[in-house]
């Protein structure tokens, strides 16, 4: 008689250390962090130890390998409680744990993650759920992190499952906006049409999103690459103060992630209208390989 | 004699592809060098002073020296404006 063994595939160290770092107790959370005061919609970041007090009273405090500690008011809303946990808390507890957030929407194809940056307001999201419909499926929503350790390409987190998306770019994506993202926030969740990957997978490239006359895209040269990088304020300074880095530190390890990241400027026009010419150019551009 | 030199102790640099990118420590501000400016970064060694200098990249160019002088002086003045450079005596 012969059984059958069953084998759990492994699980990637870094996908391994965020769900242990992240799990949640609650309890009574410090006021302060190293004799600074945290006031109400503030936070503060030093060493490996993270404290945020939102301005609704919602209260985190991490410390690296002791998981976070969670404190919330009265009547605290679930849905604002989740977006901090899966927003701004988790970029830091990546930082913390050497990992580096971007501020970045992706989606995958053929095993590869193509991410998309900008400012809010940009169309990250909206691109990425509108190529759902294109059969790419959502690799994350808004933060990407990245796995800077090991040689060759650099190794992306996959992120939160949902899309978050105003009513209109729900529109433009083709997608049916669900409910709301949290009580003081009207963006709303929707689900991504070609679904999501649970696997560690490498990075293709980064395209930043810039309005533009005719859909277009440029390669970044290596000097802007380290200098978008360091633009990203989102993480960047959650990762620069996890770390203790100095300039220079900063600038080196900026340069060995531009040498190993393809980075381009995807122009495009932000006219409503024209909002598939992008989507299409992209996507072409993605299943072709290019960009790398 | 005047030779111009690269102040180590002010600057972080790297090299990606065919460029040379050079940050300030002071400002965080960056330089991105290719084709003469970065010959010029390369020959900043403190062993040349600016006619030894236009001198070398003339040759290395098959220009003449008179001919790229105001390239060469506006871009020591840039780098010696960010603090990125010195005059050793």
């Amino acid at each position: 008689m012969t059984a059958a063994l069953a084998v759990s595939p492994p699980v990637h160290p870094a996908l391994a250390l965020m769900a242990r770092e992240t799990r949640v107790r609650h309890g009574v959370v410090p006021r302060a962090l190293g004799g600074h005061e945290v006031g109400r919609d503030q936070y503060l970041l030093a060493g490996d130890r993270y404290l945020m007090r939102a301005a609704d009273g919602i209260a985190v405090h991490y410390r690296r390998g002791e998981g976070l500690t969670l404190e919330l008011p009265a009547m605290a809303d679930p849905r604002d409680v989740a977006l901090w946990l899966n927003g701004s808390v988790y970029a830091a507890i990546a930082a913390i744990n050497g990992l580096l957030p971007i501020h970045a929407s992706a989606v995958t194809w053929q095993g590869r993650v193509h991410a998309f940056s900008g400012p809010p307001g940009a169309g990250k999201s909206t691109l990425a759920a509108a190529l759902g419909a294109g059969a790419m499926p959502l690799f994350c929503d808004d933060t990407l992190v990245l796995d800077l350790s090991g040689e060759g390409a650099v190794q992306c987190l996959p992120g939160h499952r949902r899309l978050k998306l105003w009513p209109d770019g729900a529109a433009l994506a083709g997608a049916a906006p669900g409910e709301q993202v949290a009580s003081h926030y009207s963006k709303r969740f929707v689900e991504p049409v070609a679904g999501t990957v649970e696997a560690v997978l490498p990075l293709a490239a980064i395209h930043f999103l810039e309005p533009g006359e005719e859909p277009r895209l440029q390669p970044i040269s290596a000097g802007e690459r380290i200098a978008r990088l360091q633009d990203d304020h989102y993480t960047a300074e959650l990762f620069e103060r996890a770390r203790g880095l100095s300039r220079a530190d900063r600038f080196a390890q900026l340069a060995a992630i531009a040498a190993r990241v393809s980075m381009t400027r995807f122009a495009r026009p932000f006219d409503p209208a024209r909002f598939r010419e992008g989507r299409d150019f992209i996507a072409d551009i993605i299943r072709e390989g290019g960009a790398t | 004699m005047s030779l111009l030199a690269k102040d180590p102790t002010r600057f972080a640099e790297t090299r990606i592809e065919d460029e040379t990118v050079v940050m300030s420590l002071e400002t965080g501000d960056f330089f991105s060098l290719t084709g003469t400016a970065q010959a010029i970064w390369r020959l900043l060694d403190g062993t040349r002073d600016r006619a030894a200098l236009l001198s070398a990249l003339a040759e290395s160019h098959g220009v003449t020296a008179d001919g790229i002088a105001a390239e060469v002086d506006s871009f020591i003045d840039e780098l010696r404006a960010a603090g990125l450079i010195s005059t050793v005596r």
